[in-house]
């Protein structure tokens, strides 16, 4: 197995066994389930709104350059600049060089996934630049030197205790448990940062064809503070965001909240275009968009797949699944985690190191029932199995395992015989007291469960016995 | 700027046209009503605004308004208070005036010390209890930078639903004619720390609209 999947199986098998955390995110996501069953009793008709939010990207992904170009066009029209990055390198280079050219010493920023999978922050800090996070649960976890937890609440594994020590160890803040007064000091420290900084940047949730703007969509206030008042916005968004036409926003915004968080409309709905015009009070000076590929492309050319490029990043799935309730955010190791991630994160980063995240799932298929694109997610993790294994990512010796029971599964004699092999094997070693021992070839599984004894005869022997067949 | 500085961009489009050149399967579904149409918006505005926290007084005429807006700048503390340059507040500058001092928008951003600020907007939105504005209505840092936020609205500017707000924007060119747009939804809140709700994060903690019917 690769680095990347044993460290994986180590960090599944801490978390899944740490009852505070466990806690914590059950706690989270039973307040997020009530939220969204309350949330979808506003809608008339939920597979209604499902259906339109699939066919709005649908349109958008199928047609991905005409709605580009088209944004690209109105952008440059009100004299924005758009940039197009085929990898995470190159927009780290371009977003580096913009902030360079403007002698950039601080730089505010609201939440950007795309940001996290191309590691910018950690690229702008190497030339001395101070990034700051504002959205709170992401300053939280940047204060802890963390990767998000999660994309939409990144500081989910969290409680007020930690917070508090966080703050009072990190910003000097005295202690306290009382949730206001922590928000309180977070809103004191970033003020100052929103006004020294000189850059802003966001990702965006939507670009929109038809009015050359993105939108973004925050409760906080943070993405329009770092929107509105440093020199500089660079928007950092993927080539799949793109939806036609405005309108579509009426559909998208409150489906989008409702999966997110529950709520009916997310708090601010932000529309951006350009930098301030002439005439406007505030804005920017200048406003650049990067256009991220990083493998998107490929995903597009590939006919099955290619409508995990309709992920809106809601992270319904990511709540849903029972994967991700157990061993929570962090254990995955990448950027995007629960099946979205696991469906994705291969396709990104490659087979042979991550193809692990795409069989670590019991394909329940609750993460596809509650998309409101309708990405079969499910399937996807099915069709990464069967592409993992024709890359031929996997090791000999499970090459063989498979070959082996492949062949007694293909005939009832042998299916039978080593049924009643194994049973009788185990109830000798179990006999020899063995159970539970390096001897024990249950012992995998049954380290951290316990096992039902096993039974003297086969569901085939209770069978004919009660059916009266010789 | 220019393609040759950016040779990804043909190489990226290149590689779309290629792939969209086949569609993929479309998932087909009944195409129903997302939400039941709102009947009664004044109505439905009041009592999305209470659901979600926004402060909404139903003025009759321009003195009641003003009266309204006096009311609130009552409870803020001592400081400057900002208001958006447009004639109809202008002509109720005599609720501002209780010794405090006032930035106008034409003088520029407001200070962020500001206490409250005071603008118009573009629309109401009876559906989700929202306010639009847009840089327009005394620019992007007027709607957010002060804890507190009043609204001055007619009754006129109140929309069904989101699908006829944008139908709004575009007959007015709303997004055309301005770089920033903002549809706001009661006051800014986080519920990033176990998922409790806190009112004022970085935005207004409190968000009034004053909603005028006559006059």
């Amino acid at each position: 197995m690769s680095t990347a999947g044993q460290e994986f199986l180590r960090k599944a098998a801490e978390k899944s066994s740490d009852l505070v955390h466990r806690g914590i995110v059950r706690w989270n996501i039973d307040q997020y389930d009530t939220g969204v069953g309350k949330g979808k009793t506003r809608f008339a008709d939920w597979s209604a709104a499902r259906q339109r939010c699939h066919d709005i990207k649908w349109e958008g992904v199928n047609h991905l350059d005409k709605y580009l170009l088209q944004f690209e066009q109105k952008v440059k029209e009100n004299g924005g600049h758009v940039f197009w990055a085929e990898t995470g390198e190159e927009a780290r280079q371009y977003i580096c060089d913009v902030a360079a050219r403007h002698g950039v010493k601080k730089v505010v920023k609201s939440k950007s996934m795309v940001s996290e999978e191309i590691h910018l922050a950690q690229a702008m800090e190497k030339m001395g630049i101070e990034v700051v996070e504002t959205d709170l649960g992401e300053f939280i976890v940047q204060l802890r030197n963390e990767p998000p937890y999660h994309i939409v609440t990144p500081a989910m594994h969290l409680n007020r205790q930690q917070v508090s020590k966080l703050f009072h160890e990190k910003l000097g803040a005295a202690e306290t448990l009382d949730p206001p007064e922590l928000v309180a000091i977070a809103r004191r420290w970033l003020r100052k940062d929103f006004f020294s900084a000189e850059m802003g940047i966001s990702g965006a949730n939507f670009i929109i064809a038809d009015a050359g703007m993105l939108t973004i969509t925050t409760n906080e206030g943070n993405g329009r503070l770092s929107t509105s008042v440093p020199r500089i916005h660079v928007a950092l968004t993927g080539i799949e965001k793109v939806i036609p036409r405005l309108q579509d926003l009426a559909t998208l915004w409150p489906t989008l909240a409702t999966t997110g968080t529950g709520q009916p409309i997310t708090c601010y709905n932000t529309l951006m275009g350009g930098a301030r015009r002439a005439g406007e009070v505030d804005g920017p000076e200048e406003f650049h968009v990067v256009l991220v590929d990083n493998g998107r492309s490929e995903l597009l050319a590939d006919l099955e797949q290619r409508e995990v490029l309709h992920c809106i990043r809601c992270g319904a799935c990511i709540n849903a699944c029972p994967v991700f309730r157990n061993i929570g955010g962090h254990a995955y190791g990448v950027t995007y985690p629960g099946p979205i991630g696991s469906v994705l994160e291969p396709r990104l980063l490659g087979f042979k190191e991550y193809q692990h995240l795409s069989f670590a799932s019991s394909l329940c298929g609750a993460c596809t029932d509650v998309c409101p694109v309708h990405i079969e997610l499910h399937h996807h993790l099915l069709h990464n199995r069967r592409n993992a294994i024709h890359e031929g990512t996997h090791s000999a010796s499970e090459r063989l395992g498979i070959k082996l029971f492949r062949w007694m599964m293909m005939s009832a004699r042998r299916f039978r015989f080593f049924g009643w092999l194994g049973r009788m094997a185990l109830r000798v070693i179990h006999g020899m007291g063995l159970e539970g021992t390096v001897l024990d070839p249950m012992r995998p599984w049954t380290k951290d469960r316990a096992a039902p004894a096993m039974p003297r005869e086969s569901f085939r022997d209770l069978w004919r016995k009660q059916n009266g067949v010789r | 700027m220019a393609s040759a500085d950016n040779p990804s961009r043909e190489r990226i489009l290149g590689r779309i046209r290629a792939a969209v050149q086949t569609t993929a399967p479309h998932h087909d579904g009944p195409a129903g009503q997302m939400f039941a149409p709102v009947t009664d918006p004044l109505e439905r505005f009041q009592k999305e605004c209470a659901a979600n926290i926004t402060e909404c007084t139903v003025t009759a005429d321009t003195a009641a308004s003003a009266a309204a807006i006096a009311n609130v700048l009552a409870s803020v503390p001592p400081g400057e208070i900002f208001a958006q340059d447009a004639p109809e507040l202008r002509a109720l500058v005599s609720a501002f005036k209780d010794g405090r001092p006032l930035r106008w928008s034409s003088e520029g951003p407001p200070n962020e010390a500001s206490q409250a600020t005071i603008t118009l907007c573009e629309a109401l939105v009876a559906q989700t209890g929202s306010v639009l504005v847009s840089s327009a209505n005394g620019g992007r840092q007027a709607t957010v930078i002060a804890p507190v936020h009043i609204v001055f609205a007619k009754l006129n500017q109140l929309v069904p639903d989101l699908e006829a707000v944008f139908a709004r924007v575009y007959e007015r060119g709303i997004a055309s004619k301005n770089s920033y747009v903002c549809l706001i939804t009661g006051s800014s809140r986080t519920a990033d720390i176990e998922k409790i709700l806190i009112m004022g994060a970085h935005g207004p903690r409190r968000l009034i609209v004053v909603l005028q019917t006559g006059g």
